[in-house]
């Protein structure tokens, strides 16, 4: 027997068909979300798109600004802010100890910049240098901003306001309330809305707008540091006006038209982000309420490539016009 | 704008926090970065750079080597080809040497043999006339005075007699060369004697030389030039014969 | 028709320009598609393009929607 055990070749271990844990835990949440429905029904929260304000009196009044209230997103905000600063703390750190490989968290960030530099340095050439900090901050503030609205509690833990056209109010647990779904609208007094307190950045217009109000301006910047005086000559041209009679105007029509072009990139950066996101969210608001359960989870994925590829989009973008306009046509 | 949402003050407050954000990246991480990043693509470049120029070393080592290799072999066939041409030359310089020496030791060996040969016929030549004179005693019966029997031998071998030789009646030479050929060696006297008689009869001075013919039996016979005079007794004996036939 | 009927009908009117973002961005991955099927040594260069190409086609999808969300929530 001994003899045939050592002789005998050592059988491949059969792969057994095995209960894996994460399936069970999928089941469970699916099961547990179809009793929460039946607990507290979800409901469409009401959809703004300027941010929400938590008080009605303002913060402070500046002289040529006028009121200035505290809004959620500013709020988030905050949060992008402190992110990323925690984010450059880590690296800094990481880049202080005197490894030549940055490891773990610092490693990955390490790699990201990487890649994008190794890209803006193939668009952009030896002004690399100078656009890579804008590119790379667009992405990374757009990014942590976008996949904010991936973090449950976000839009949905906030403030409850009397409003004309919400729902009822219910309170669980002893110490918080909730939005049920009743026929409440039209008893004025009676009926909430939510203030969240952190609405996600990126759905807030004065994000989106002051991104691509620097974006545009530190192309326009980048470019006269480039070229000099020439850069303008890309929206005045008058080289033509007086040796080409003709073309020579066309010329310097072109050229205004330059104008236009970039004040149209303010618009379709800005509301390229903004839509992308806010119809985002509604999309999961939509979906959260029209079928509760595990339906969501799917958006939530989809969710978040959207919000990488409009993160990357938009910083590459920004770096493709400062590439262009060091250059010159 | 208030519908959308927009506001200067908050687009202000977003623009500011874009800097402060900006700055901060720029300062503890872009920078730091972007050096680290430089720094590994120098190291990177600079370790490309020594490998191409380590490969280049080692491949003009290697063309070095082949050719050191190849001159070397170019050297060693050159040397053995002379090696090979001097051997060749002392060995066809050696069988020439010893085709000599063969030729010469032949040629000694062959002079050896005819002066041996010219000894032995001169030795022999006592040993003739002591035959002959004893088959004459018997022949005849009785015996001859020895003094005479040996003037009549050697007259018979030599053709001399008296100074003079017997064959020779009263005729003259016209020749550069003689060639006295006698049946055994003749003695010195006799050739002196031969010499002088010869020297007296020729016009000039000729040069005189002596051969041993055997077959002659006896007698001499004389060349002068392209005249033979023949006075052996092997031609008189053939005479005889016709006489008698 | 009363307002809020018109609004409704407006906002869907207003997606029908998300058709052009649509087979925009259909024609472009078919072509980036093609183009890596023939030559897979360039994806890295066709994705970066295809995906810039995307949201620029997006854009014009996305002010349909714009439109259409302001004509819902802000209007």
């Amino acid at each position: 027997m001994v003899a045939d055990n050592t002789l005998a070749t050592p059988e491949k271990p059969k792969k057994k068909w095995r209960y894996g844990v994460n399936r069970w835990f999928v089941l469970l949440f699916i099961i547990l979300g179809v009793f929460a429905n039946r607990a507290f029904s979800p409901i469409l929260p009401h959809i703004q798109l300027p941010a929400e304000r938590y008080s009605h009196t303002p913060l402070l009044t500046l002289p040529v600004i006028g009121d200035f209230y505290w809004t959620n997103t500013l709020t988030a905000a905050v949060l992008v802010d402190l992110i990323l600063l925690i984010i450059a703390l880590v690296v800094r750190k990481a880049l202080n100890s005197g490894k030549q490989v940055l490891e773990g968290f610092a490693g990955a960030v390490e790699a990201f910049l990487e890649m994008i530099y190794n890209l803006t340095e193939s668009t952009a050439g030896h002004h690399a240098k100078k656009i890579f900090p804008y590119f790379a901050t667009i992405t990374l503030m757009v990014l942590v901003a976008n996949w904010m609205e991936l973090i449950p509690g976000v839009d949905s833990i906030g403030i409850l306001e009397p409003s004309s056209h919400g729902y009822p109010v219910e309170s669980f647990l002893g110490f918080a309330e909730t939005l049920v779904k009743g026929e409440g609208a039209g008893h004025e007094g009676s009926t909430y809305t939510l203030i969240p307190y952190v609405r996600t950045l990126s759905t807030d217009l004065n994000f989106t707008v002051g991104l691509a109000l620097i974006s545009v301006f530190m192309t326009q910047v980048i470019g006269l540091q480039a070229r000099g005086v020439n850069y303008l000559s890309k929206f005045f041209n008058v080289k033509g006006l007086f040796s080409k009679p003709i073309f020579g105007v066309i010329d310097f029509g072109v050229g205004l038209l330059e104008i236009v072009s970039e004040v149209s990139k303010i618009l379709s950066f800005s509301f390229r982000l903004l839509g992308n996101i806010f119809a985002g969210t509604v999309l999961l608001f939509v979906i959260g309420s029209l079928v509760p359960v595990f339906a969501q989870s799917m958006f939530l994925m989809l969710e978040f490539f959207v919000g990488l590829i409009q993160a990357v989009v938009f910083g590459m973008l920004t770096m493709m016009f400062m590439a262009q306009a060091t250059h010159g046509h | 704008m208030e519908a959308l949402g927009l506001n200067l003050g908050y687009l202000l407050v977003q623009i500011l926090n874009f800097a402060i954000v900006f700055v901060v990246l720029r300062a503890w991480v872009y920078k730091p970065i972007v050096n680290v990043l430089e720094n590994r693509k120098k190291k990177i470049a600079q370790s490309l750079e020594d490998a191409r120029k380590a490969e280049e070393a080692r491949q003009n080592a290697e063309a070095e080597a082949a050719k050191i290799i190849d001159e070397a072999r170019g050297k060693a066939k050159d040397i053995v080809r002379e090696a090979a041409e001097q051997a060749d030359l002392t060995a066809k310089d050696i069988i020439e040497k010893a085709k000599q020496r063969a030729k010469e030791i032949h040629q000694e060996a062959l002079a050896e043999a005819g002066e041996e040969k010219n000894r032995i016929l001169a030795d022999m030549r006592g040993q003739v006339a002591a035959l002959a004179i004893a088959a004459a005693q018997k022949l005849i019966g009785s015996a001859l005075d020895e003094k005479r029997q040996k003037a009549l031998v050697d007259e018979f071998f030599s053709g001399v007699k008296g100074g003079k030789i017997v064959v020779l009646e009263g005729e003259g030479f016209e020749g550069e060369t003689v060639l006295v050929s006698s049946a055994l060696p003749l003695t010195e006297a006799e050739k002196k004697v031969l010499e002088k008689d010869i020297l007296k009869r020729s016009k000039g001075e000729p040069e005189v030389n002596f051969a041993v013919d055997p077959t002659l039996l006896g007698g001499l016979t004389i060349k002068v030039g392209d005249k033979v005079y023949d006075y052996s007794v092997s031609t008189q004996l053939a005479e005889l014969g016709n006489m008698m036939n | 028709m009363d307002k809020e009927a018109a609004r409704l009908i407006g906002a869907g009117i207003a997606m029908i320009g998300a058709i052009g973002g649509g087979l925009g961005i259909g024609v472009l991955v078919s072509g980036a598609v093609q183009g890596i099927a023939r030559n897979p040594e360039a994806s890295g260069d066709i994705q970066t393009n295809m995906i810039l190409g995307i949201a620029f086609a997006e854009a014009v999808a996305i002010y349909c929607l714009v439109v259409a969300l302001l004509i819902l929530f802000v209007i």
